[in-house]
């Protein structure tokens, strides 16, 4: 399959996903959450981490791996501010009382994590009639960069190419409201197009 | 001093790439090292700077790409010296600092994802092939890094998400 071809399949084999773990998302935010078109890359880009706030930026997040019919890869960033702004969300608090990542907050991110990265993979097994197994939820903290790379690292260590879907999510008030990015091991890329076709 | 110089340009060095400089006013910077490792290389006598980032172990016979030339350890490590060498540093005189290599997805991945290990076992092996031994390392951990070399002063610099820049 050409990677055209290819990157046309998982854009809408993701979009599904995306749109579900965008719905996730909106319910624990209380609010509209709009996503975008998911983007389907081939190769590493140095741009994956724009949305958040840029190679070095800070972020909050959750990832989880994906097994059962295929393996890979789930990660959801959000830059630190909103994070904390969704757990206070989430726990019933005023806006602003989480001030730095603690236990609490922690726990609540890997919550979100679970629920949108599952809605995610849930929507993909469904589509595609897979059955696939996400982790549980790790936290992550970190530079976005550093996150986003080792994942690559991960992918590129298998041989092959690294495919990476990525999905923005955005607020009412177009702000960037959380960054979903998905990357199948590249030994299940031929299944996916497979099932797909 | 951790700060650059206000007029210093930096140069970010991304994933796979490597740069080499002799403009003082340089600061060749590597950002958000996760399992990646950052090499820099400095030659006090010529002042050449050098930076690589590197992502994988080996290139196991494989070509680099052109677009990342530095993707692999090995074949990233010889290009990274051979440039130097064209811009005038000396391998004997070199100072290589090396900064990386950690598990950023959390510890119940750590076990599963040891690229960051080989890469600083890879990098390790090679610069031993070339007769080098690191003058300062800081890798493994759980936390993401920032390395830098400001070529006017050859000063290395590493920092993380939770702690201001460190000399190397």
């Amino acid at each position: 399959m050409a990677q055209e071809a290819l990157v046309q399949m998982l854009t809408s084999v993701s979009r599904d996903g995306a749109v579900r773990a965008g719905r996730g998302l909106s319910g624990l935010m209380g609010q509209e959450i709009s996503i975008h078109v998911p983007n389907v890359r081939i190769g590493t880009k140095a741009d994956a981490c724009d949305a958040v706030g840029g190679e070095e930026s800070l972020v909050l997040g959750a990832y989880l791996s994906i097994s059962g019919d295929i393996t890979g890869h789930v990660m959801l960033l959000f830059p630190v501010a909103r994070a904390l702004q969704c757990v206070d969300l989430m726990c019933g608090q005023p806006s602003g009382t989480t001030v730095e990542p603690g236990e609490l907050a922690e726990s609540a991110i890997g919550e979100l994590g679970n629920i949108v990265g599952s809605a995610f993979v849930n929507a993909l097994a469904d589509d595609l009639n897979l059955i696939l197994h996400p982790s549980p939820p790790t936290i992550i903290h970190d530079m976005a960069i550093a996150l986003v790379q080792s994942v690559y690292a991960e992918v590129l260590s298998q041989g092959g190419d690294v495919v990476m879907m990525d999905a923005v999510f955005e607020d009412e008030k177009g702000r960037t409201a959380g960054l979903l990015i998905v990357a199948p091991d590249p030994g299940s890329i031929e299944r996916l197009i497979k099932v797909a076709a | 001093m951790t700060a650059p110089p206000s007029e210093a340009r930096r140069i970010s060095v991304g994933i796979g790439q490597l740069a080499i400089s002799r403009d003082p006013k340089e600061v060749l910077v590597a950002y958000g090292l996760g399992s990646c490792i950052g090499i820099s290389c400095y030659d006090p006598q010529s002042r050449v700077g050098g930076l690589a980032h590197v992502l994988l172990p080996s290139a196991d016979g494989k070509r680099a790409e052109d677009r990342e030339p530095a993707r692999f350890a090995d074949t990233g490590i010889d290009l990274l010296l051979r440039r130097l060498a064209e811009a005038g540093a000396s391998p004997r005189r070199l100072i290589v600092k090396v900064a990386g290599g950690a598990a950023v997805l959390g510890p119940a991945n750590a076990e599963k994802f040891k690229i960051g290990e080989r890469n600083a076992e890879a990098i390790r092996e090679r610069l031993k092939h070339h007769g080098i031994a690191p003058a300062a390392t800081d890798v493994g951990g759980a936390k993401g890094r920032t390395l830098e070399v400001h070529v006017g002063t050859g000063k290395t610099f590493v920092r993380t998400a939770a702690s201001p820049a460190n000399e190397l």
